[in-house]
């Protein structure tokens, strides 16, 4: 049996390049920084140096991008191997990745490509979860992405796949709400209904982000978080209880005090909706 | 269709817009389906771009996107770290901008400064720790001694002044029209001095005998190659000289023999 990940609350950013002497030179008000695993995934160097150094100060929580838990060609054990290397020198809250898949035994399109919600995929994302758990030798939190386009093979959906999913395998939840929001719009569902039926014991964090809007919204964190998402983080805190959440933006990035501001939205969200369960 | 199938036929839709869609897609599923083709043809772009930025503002902007959309289709990325889309670039350059060739030598230049940047740490062996390492060699020991060099040293034959045009290039602004040919060939050579990538050109017989030390050529051997091209006297104040140097600028990681017992 995988170990178990204990909550954490807190408010965090992710951690990029542009505030790294920010974090380095004085105490930026957060509670965690998130970091790309990836971009530290790398033999030495700077980037290695800056990441141990806020380390000192700072949890940190590793979110990868390119494990590709739902690639039918497996997973990539040197990538296994190399995380777990990182993993072991960070010691991070947790290790995080995607629902999705980026690769066959081929090529790597470094997307975050949608699944189909059918038995045959939910087996082997379990398969694959229950290999990089023991890879890593912990259990990891996925995040339910933003997605594009459904397949007209699914058998459920998002969040029945991702409730069975997380019950299967012992794996925790990220809970995106951006991309809830973003993938109601795109697929015709109800956000709330998405959020109240999963399984929010699991949920270990929350995401926020920007998007681009469109006929098709498309989740490219390069704005600040609009009026929904926070209507949503909302429902999502008072369902999920006291977790981490924390603001992506990956373009666009302002200087960080803009992006501290909006954090601060989320602590009064939080505090407000928490004050209100109690009472 | 199982699942492995259908993920490989998804995938040549994202890296290919002429493959057909799969039975019973909408015209919705396709624009689904452009989307992500574009984020991965637009985030690829902006990886080549963001490790060559100089080359990106040599040649402008429209030209780097073509070269950049050309290697993507010939060399589509393979590997789960974005640091190795940029693999063989510059090789794409050389082959595109043929009647340009400074384009590819600073391409090379990039990417080796990158791939410094990250690589592994470790110390430099100084003058004293040399003479420590060596003290107890033979002269066979010598002859077969194998150098170490630090992670990330690389190396390349140039014929364009390629420092200059590095310092001259504005990434994010204007450039320079052309590049300095040099008088005779050298070698564009980089190394990480601390946490910091730098690179210097270096003279052909210096380069040669460093890409036989670096490939695992023997001292002794390397030795030889410069008797060769310089004659016996020129070739071991040339042998001195460059060892000198290399440890002056922190390139040497660690000597040994195999010749060497105990
Ligand atoms: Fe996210």
């Amino acid at each position: 049996m995988m170990n178990t990940i204990s909550r954490f609350d807190g408010f965090g950013l992710g951690l990029r390049r542009t505030h790294y002497a920010d974090f380095l030179d004085g105490d930026v008000p957060v509670d965690f920084v998130e970091v790309i695993s990836e971009n530290f995934m790398v033999d030495g160097g700077n980037p290695l140096r800056v990441l141990t150094q806020v380390r000192e100060k700072l949890p940190v929580i590793l979110h990868g991008v390119s494990m590709s838990i739902g690639s039918a060609h497996g997973l990539d054990c040197e990538y296994l191997r190399r995380l777990r290397a990182l993993a072991e020198r960070i010691e991070p809250l947790w290790v995080s990745d995607h629902l999705c898949w980026t690769r066959t035994s081929a090529h790597n399109s470094h997307d975050l490509l949608p699944m189909p919600y059918t038995e045959e995929a939910l087996r082997l994302v379990c398969d694959n979860i229950d290999h990089a758990q023991e890879a890593l030798g912990r259990a990891m939190l996925f995040e339910n992405p933003s997605s594009y386009l459904t397949f007209p093979e699914d058998e459920m959906r998002e969040w029945e796949f991702v409730a069975e999913m997380a019950k299967r395998s012992g794996c925790y939840l990220l809970l995106d709400v951006n991309n809830i929001y973003v993938s109601a719009h795109n697929h015709g569902f109800d956000a709330s209904e998405c959020l109240r039926a999963l399984p929010h014991d699991r949920v270990r964090q929350i995401h926020l982000a920007g998007h681009t809007d469109g006929e098709i919204k498309i989740d490219t964190h390069d704005q600040p978080v609009c009026g929904g998402v926070w209507d949503l983080y909302r429902e999502a805190v008072a369902l999920a209880g006291p977790v981490a959440t924390m603001i992506e933006r990956d373009d666009g990035i302002p200087p960080l005090p803009e992006l501290l501001d909006e954090l601060d939205v989320a602590r009064s969200i939080a505090a407000g909706t928490r004050s209100k369960v109690a009472a | 269709m199982t699942l492995a199938a259908s993920q490989k036929d998804f995938m040549a839709q994202v890296l290919d817009e002429d493959h057909a869609l799969p039975d019973g897609w909408s015209a919705r599923h396709a624009a689904g389906l452009a989307i992500y083709r574009n984020n991965y043809r637009t985030s690829l772009v902006e990886a080549l771009r963001s490790t060559y930025e100089r080359t990106a503002s040599y040649v402008c902007e429209e030209a780097f996107r073509q070269a950049a959309v050309h290697h993507l289709i010939t060399h589509p990325p393979k590997s789960w770290t974005l640091d190795r889309a940029g693999d063989g670039f510059p090789d794409t350059l050389r082959e595109l901008f043929k009647s340009d060739p400074e384009v590819a030598e600073l391409g090379w230049l990039e990417a080796a400064m990158q791939r410094a940047f990250v690589a592994a740490d470790a110390a430099p062996l100084d003058a004293a720790g040399f003479a420590g390492a060596t003290a107890l060699f033979t002269e066979d020991d010598w002859s077969a001694m194998q150098l170490a060099f630090l992670p990330g040293t690389a190396l390349a034959p140039v014929e364009h002044d390629i420092p200059a045009l590095w310092r001259a290039v504005d990434p994010d602004g204007e450039s320079p029209s052309q590049a300095d040919r040099l008088d005779a060939p050298m070698h564009l050579l980089v190394w990480r001095e601390g946490l910091k990538p730098v690179f210097r050109l270096i003279d052909r017989s210096e380069g040669e005998a460093m890409a036989a030390l670096l490939g695992g050529t023997s001292y002794g051997d390397a030795c030889a190659m410069l008797v060769d091209r310089l004659g016996e006297e020129a070739a071991i104040a040339q042998a001195g000289a460059m060892l000198g140097r290399w440890l002056h600028d922190g390139l040497i990681e660690s000597v040994s023999s195999p010749a060497a017992r105990g």
